[in-house]
């Protein structure tokens, strides 16, 4: 009964909280948004004021009695010391690094000010997360990287982010949840399969294929925006006759095709984290590489472009959440 | 979600400076073991932070608290329910803690316990100097506590201080206002007391020896305002106890239910303040004018309150008793503030005096002072008139005795020695003796105990110190009731009419009990200034903040047009609100005054110029398209409004520091 009152409260107490600060890429904390009430010790502190009351009444004896004022003034004071700590802040997302499921995704923020004032003891976390400190000395801004599990792949919102502060005394938390529309993007976890399974589907006795591979020297191509570094013939560039890039040849067969269709009888998931450990295994050599996935092909090649390009299709390919998204937007999330 | 839940070093530095503040003032009524334990708990602490000791385990902890419990109760085994055991348990439990905390959650509970045992030691001293210490106290434990919720260490160690010093100093305007209106209820239960304060001044007996002792002493007894001027020296009898049994050498109180006036057995023997008057105050005829003042009285330990007669209460708690003297409803623990009206001019069972209070005041004790007796009995045979008797009497005095505060022993016929043999005394010797003399020739009468005099301070106020102790009798004489007569005068009249001192002057004796006093150094024109700004103080602080329960209800009223609950609570709601918003405006100030606010008020200001010129800036047009249509409407204006809205640009958009918005401002003033 008293757990299903307080999943009502929590419910009705959030949807008021999301009318409130509504979802945006960079919020400003002001009374609309920060929320103030006593946290434990400070409802120690009261019992304290109590029984320093009831010492003054009952000894009669007015310097406790002030001294009793003194505490519930101190009390009642802090809560605009608490308030003024956070008012004025404003918090932005600047980007979140993107990451494997399973691992830890950093989400970078910003925090800043348009006055230069001490903001102690922040602490931001998201839900269910390791906490983040920090203070601004003086600063107009500063950054913040917010640690945070990455549950699957796909895109990620971690919902709404915490931040708040017991400053000065403990008696009091000021806190705001903001929705900063956060998007994370997690690749699929990667299984590692062995090498041979890799090289086995590669290897081939074709004709030699011109266009970009990895294998043989053919000659040097005029260098154009967008070449991997890779490639750039250095030592003709070294000599001051230009820039140019280095031109392979392939066996056809020879290029890697990361194929759907290499792990029959596997779920999406597994395939997608198979076909994942794989591309992870195979951009860490110099041969070209594709990606084959069910109405999607990404011809072979080789740069760190090329890798988060698949990285990403395999992250977003049939995503999961993506549908959900729609019908239920970030903010009806739980808190 | 806090992170840190260590305690970081600069919170331990303060707890552990607050930690000693409050044990110190503690120290002069706790046991010395336990400030011994207290420096233990100290080092232990420090030895922890530098990674010398090792956390102590279970067992050290449980044990080290059996220790405590033990002492503890040797110490106080008989009397454990007392307030020097409450204190003496809440310290070994601060100690103790302080010890064990590891975790910011255990060095909060240090910080609330700290708070507390600071509180009470307001319960012993409340002088304004302890108050000060204690506020003192709070500043260190604040500094901890802002020390244990400041993330950041590496900043300068006294920013916890300063803020606590903001916090105190921001409270105090709120807590005056909750002081002066917060209701006060009265006890609700009663609660252990100090168990080791002596009674001080005057007493409910009166043996010889007893006020020549108070005379050694300059504390201060009472301290009193007149409304108006006050009276003369030799009018102040403060009157405390009426003594009627004499049992051949010691003097006390008739039993409370003897007071059995004038036949009015029935109802109280008390007329308390606010209730309805008891049938036996038409005993009383108050003549002329009231005079009011207000007391503040030194705790006593006894109930006795002291009033010039005939007093009548005007503070809640204090009664009028069938003897006309005022009584409080509970000893006089703390400082206490009442207030009084007084008639000085008054008659008391003028016409007749019962079968029953004269039999109690006529009583001598059997085979006493037989000399005295005889003589008395002679005397009363040759006068017939009690007045003319009074006189020869206090002609007697007067002839043959001396006044001295150091007055030799006396025997069982105590009063026949004094008055065929030593004839030196002090004034309970003469009251004594008097009394004795005039029961013995059949005239009513008794010893009454109090104050007499006091020292006049410039402010207008009179301090009265137990060397004003003073006894003297008063007798029944037909047609004019209870008059005073005060034997001393007979032998010392500068006694009354200037004090001790004066009367005692080149004396031994005097002040022998207060070696430091200041009061000693009263010749020293600037030392004694001193001491009448430090009594003053004292004495606003007694009457203001300590009494301030007396006066609550009148001020309120006075202030408020009623003493209501509903005007009390607005007087609050209005008041603190005003206080509070006054203080977020303060606060939050930052807010209202950003560098964006600033930048655009200078901005604003340049649109009005250009507009009055003749160019007003269309709705909706960008600063630079503006300063663009300037520039080609009054080239002349050109270069400086460009100039202008480029640092301008630069200050909206960029990260342009404070200095540039002076020299824009100035730019924008030059512009014609």
């Amino acid at each position: 009964m008293v757990e299903r009152f307080g999943k009502f409260f929590r419910y009705h107490f959030s949807h008021w909280v999301y009318g409130r600060i509504p979802p945006s890429r960079s919020i400003a904390l002001n009374n609309r948004s920060l929320f103030i009430f006593p946290s434990k010790p400070g409802f120690g502190f009261l019992l304290l004021v109590l029984i320093c009351w009831l010492m003054a009444t009952n000894y009669e004896n007015n310097v406790v009695f002030a001294i009793t004022c003194l505490l519930i003034s101190v009390f009642v004071i802090t809560i605009l010391h608490s308030f003024s700590n956070l008012s004025g802040l404003k918090l932005s997302f600047v980007r979140a690094t993107p990451a494997f499921a399973g691992e830890q995704l950093v989400v970078e923020l910003v925090l800043h000010q348009e006055q230069s004032r001490y903001r102690e003891s922040l602490s931001l976390s998201f839900l269910g997360e390791e906490a983040v400190a920090t203070t601004l000395h003086d600063q107009e801004y500063i950054h913040v990287k917010v640690p945070l599990y990455a549950p699957r792949r796909g895109i990620y919102n971690p919902g709404r982010l915490t931040l708040e502060s017991a400053y000065p005394l403990g008696l009091l938390r000021v806190w705001s949840k903001l929705d900063l529309d956060i998007g994370c993007l997690i690749y699929p976890q990667p299984i590692f399969t062995s090498s041979e399974t890799v090289n086995a589907h590669s290897r081939g006795n074709g004709p030699l294929q011109m266009g970009d591979g990895s294998e043989d020297f053919v000659g040097l191509n005029n260098y154009q925006q967008g070449d991997s570094l890779k490639k750039i013939a250095w030592k003709q560039y070294a000599k001051e006759q230009g820039m140019y890039t280095k031109h392979y040849a392939d066996y056809q067969d020879e290029r890697i095709w990361l194929d759907w269709n290499d792990f029959p009888g596997l779920d999406r998931e597994t395939r997608l984290s198979r076909l994942c450990g794989s591309l992870l295994q195979v951009s860490a050599t110099d041969k070209a590489y594709g990606l084959r996935l069910p109405g999607i092909e990404i011809l072979p090649d080789n740069n760190e472009e090329h890798r988060l390009k698949i990285l990403r299709e395999l992250a977003l390919f049939e995503e999961p959440s993506r549908g959900d998204e729609e019908e239920q937007p970030f903010r009806k999330k739980p808190l | 979600m806090i992170p840190s839940w260590q305690i970081n070093r600069h919170a331990l530095i303060w707890l552990l400076l607050a930690f000693v503040a409050v044990i110190f003032i503690h120290s002069a009524h706790l046991p010395h073991w336990i400030i011994v334990a207290a420096l233990v708990a100290i080092i232990c602490r420090v030895q922890r932070y530098r990674g010398a000791w090792p956390t102590p385990n279970r067992w050290i902890k449980l044990s080290l608290l059996a220790l405590c419990l033990a002492g503890l109760f040797l110490e106080y085994g008989s009397h454990l329910i007392g307030l020097e055991p409450m204190v003496a348990l809440l310290v070994s439990t601060y100690a103790l803690k302080l010890l064990e905390m590891e975790h910011r959650r255990d060095a909060l509970l240090v910080v609330f316990l700290a708070f507390f045992v600071a509180a009470v030691q307001a319960l012993f001293d409340q002088s304004i100097g302890n108050a000060a210490y204690i506020l003192g106290c709070f500043l260190l434990v604040t500094a901890a506590l802002v020390g244990l919720h400041q993330g950041d260490t590496k900043i300068q160690p006294l920013r916890p201080l300063m803020k606590a010093a903001v916090l105190l100093l921001q409270a105090i305007p709120l807590m005056m206002l909750l002081f002066i209106i917060m209701p006060r209820l009265g006890s609700l239960w009663a609660v252990p007391i100090q168990s080791h304060s002596a009674k001080t001044g005057v007493t409910d007996t009166m043996t010889p020896g007893d006020f020549s002792r108070l005379g050694r002493s300059a504390d201060l007894a009472f301290r009193v305002s007149f409304d108006g001027a006050i009276p003369r020296q030799h009018k102040l009898y403060w009157r405390g106890l009426v003594l009627s049994n004499f049992d051949g050498r010691q003097w006390s109180r008739s039993a409370p239910d003897d007071f059995n006036y004038g036949g009015f057995d029935k109802g109280g023997i008390l007329q308390w303040f606010g209730r309805q008057t008891q049938p036996w105050d038409s005993l009383i005829e108050r003549l002329g004018q009231p005079l009011h003042y207000s007391v503040v009285m030194e705790p006593s330990q006894q109930p006795w309150l002291y009033s010039l007669p005939t007093p009548l209460p005007k503070s809640t708690g204090i009664a009028l008793t069938r003897d006309f003297r005022l009584l409080s409803s509970t000893s006089v623990t703390t400082k206490k503030q009442y207030e009084v009206d007084s008639w000085l001019d008054y008659k008391i069972a003028a016409n007749d005096v019962s079968d029953y209070r004269r039999a109690t005041e006529l009583q001598i004790p059997r085979g006493y002072n037989p000399r005295t007796v005889e003589l008395a009995q002679r005397w009363r045979r040759q006068n017939s008139n009690d007045k003319a008797l009074v006189r020869k009497v206090l002609g007697l005095y007067n002839e043959k005795f001396v006044y001295t505060l150091q007055p030799p022993l006396l025997g069982k016929h105590s009063v026949d020695e004094f008055l065929f043999e030593t004839q030196r005394g002090f004034c309970e010797h003469f009251s004594s003796s008097f009394v004795f003399f005039m029961r013995a020739a059949g005239v009513p009468a008794r010893v009454v105990a109090g104050y007499q005099g006091g020292e006049r301070h410039p402010d207008n106020y009179l301090l009265v110190r137990q060397y004003d102790a003073h006894a003297w009798a008063e007798v029944w004489l037909a047609g004019e009731g209870w008059v005073r007569v005060d034997p001393t005068a007979a032998v010392a009249p500068e006694r009354i009419e200037a004090n001790l001192e004066e009367a005692l002057r080149d004396k031994e004796g005097f002040l022998a009990d207060s070696p430091l006093s200041l009061m000693r150094f009263r010749h020293i024109n600037w030392l004694n200034n001193i001491r009448l700004q430090l009594d003053s103080l004292n004495y606003s602080w007694a009457r203001w903040v300590l009494g301030y329960d007396a006066i609550q209800e009148n001020l309120l009223e006075k202030w408020l047009g009623s003493y209501s609950p509903l005007r009390i609570a607005l007087a609050l709601l209005i008041g603190g609100g005003g206080m509070l918003g006054l203080l977020a405006l303060w606060q939050l100030r930052h807010r209202f005054s950003s560098k964006h606010d600033e930048l655009d008020r200078a901005f604003l200001q340049l649109c009005k110029k250009l507009a009055k010129a003749g160019i007003p800036r269309i709705s909706g047009e960008g600063p630079r398209a503006y300063a663009q249509r300037v520039a080609e409407q009054r080239p002349d204006l050109a270069r400086e409004v460009k100039a202008i809205n480029s640092v301008y640009e630069h200050m909206r958009y960029g990260n342009e520091s404070q200095e540039r918005l002076k020299v824009l401002k100035w730019a924008i003033r030059r512009v014609k």
